[in-house]
C-alpha cells in the first residue's frame, strides 16, 4: 500500500502524472490462487448466517492480492522496467473454495 | 479373554471415533442452527442497518474534514501539478443473511427487483470506497483518480453449502497535489 511497491512505481492510469513514458516493456502479471482452509470455512459460514462483513476472508484476500502484485512487480523488475502503469486487477472463482487473484499492467520505462 | 474384549472395544472406539464426533456435531447444529436463524431474523435488519448508517456518518465526516469527495473516475484526473501517485486498493467481503437469502428467495418467486440483496451489496460498495477513501487519506493522498469497482461472486456456483457473499474491490491512484 506504499507509493512505491519494491522500488517501482504502480498506477492504474494510462499515464503518470509528472513523467514521460520513454519505452514500453509488455504486459506483466502476477497471480494467486487462494483457497480458505476448514477453520475459516466454518467461522466464516456461522459469521454469513447473521449476514455482513466476513472479515476473515476480507484479510484473506487482502493478503493474497498483495502476493498478486508482488509477482506482477517482480515481473517488471526482472524486465528492468522502472514503472507499472494501467494495472487492473481481475478476480475469479476456481472451484468453491479457491480463488483466482489476477494483477495485469504494462511494464514501462519513465523518466 | 477379558483383556482381548477390552483392546477390541477401544480398537472400535477410535475406529468410530471421527463418525460419533460427526454425528455429535451433527446433532449440535441441528440445534444451534435453528436459533441462530432466529437470531439472524431478529436482529440482521437492524445489524445491516446499523452498518449502512456507520458507513455513511463515517464518509460525511471523512468530507468534512477532507473538504470534497477524493474519489473521482477521471482517468488522469483534472489537474496537472500532481507530484506523487501510487496505486491504492482494498476489498471487502460482503454477505446477506439467511434472513436476506430467505427474502430474496420468496422475491424470486414473484420476480422484478430484489431490493433486500441491492440493499446488501450497495452497503458492502459502500464500505468498499469509504475504505479507499479512508486509506488514500491515511497514505497522504489528496485525491484518487480512475477509481474502479469490480464486485465478484464469493458463492459457489450453483451448489448448496458455503458462503453466500460478494467480494468489492475497489482501486484507483491515489495522487499528492503540490
Amino acid at each position: 500500500m506504499e507509493q512505491m511497491v519494491q522500488g517501482i512505481l504502480v498506477v492504474n492510469t494510462e499515464t503518470i502524472p509528472g513523467m514521460m513514458i520513454t519505452e514500453t516493456l509488455g504486459v506483466v502479471s502476477g497471480s494467486t490462487v487462494r483457497a480458505k482452509n476448514i477453520g475459516r470455512d466454518f467461522t466464516q459460514g456461522l459469521r454469513n448466517i447473521m449476514g455482513g462483513e466476513l472479515v476473515k476472508y476480507t484479510e484473506l484476500l487482502e493478503e493474497s492480492r498483495q502476493e498478486a502484485i508482488g509477482r506482477m512487480v517482480a515481473d517488471a523488475m526482472s524486465r528492468g522496467a522502472t514503472a507499472i502503469v494501467n494495472v487492473r486487477f481481475a478476480t475469479s472463482a476456481v472451484t468453491a473454495g479457491a480463488a483466482e487473484l489476477f494483477a495485469y499492467g504494462t511494464a514501462v520505462k519513465a523518466e | 479373554m477379558a483383556e482381548g474384549g477390552s483392546l477390541a472395544f477401544v480398537i472400535i472406539l477410535v475406529i468410530s471415533l471421527p463418525f460419533l464426533l460427526l454425528a455429535l456435531f451433527g446433532l449440535v447444529w441441528s440445534i444451534a442452527y435453528p436459533v441462530m436463524l432466529v437470531w439472524a431474523v431478529l436482529f440482521s435488519g437492524k445489524k445491516l442497518n446499523q452498518q449502512i448508517a456507520d458507513t455513511a456518518s463515517r464518509e460525511a465526516s471523512l468530507r468534512e474534514s477532507h473538504g470534497r469527495d477524493p474519489l473521482t473516475t477521471i482517468d488522469g484526473g483534472y489537474r496537472s501539478d500532481i507530484t506523487s501517485c501510487g496505486v491504492v486498493w482494498t476489498g471487502v467481503v460482503f454477505g446477506p443473511s439467511h434472513w436476506h437469502l430467505l427474502i430474496g428467495w420468496f422475491n424470486n418467486l414473484i420476480g422484478g427487483s430484489i431490493d433486500i440483496f441491492q440493499k446488501v451489496v450497495s452497503a458492502g460498495r459502500a464500505e468498499a470506497m469509504q475504505r479507499l477513501r479512508e486509506n488514500a487519506v491515511a497514505n497522504g493522498f489528496d485525491d484518487v483518480i480512475n477509481v474502479r469497482i469490480d464486485t465478484s461472486d464469493m458463492a459457489p456456483q450453483g451448489g448448496k453449502g458455503g458462503v453466500r457473499a460478494v467480494e468489492v474491490f475497489a482501486y484507483g491512484t491515489g495522487v499528492k497535489y503540490g
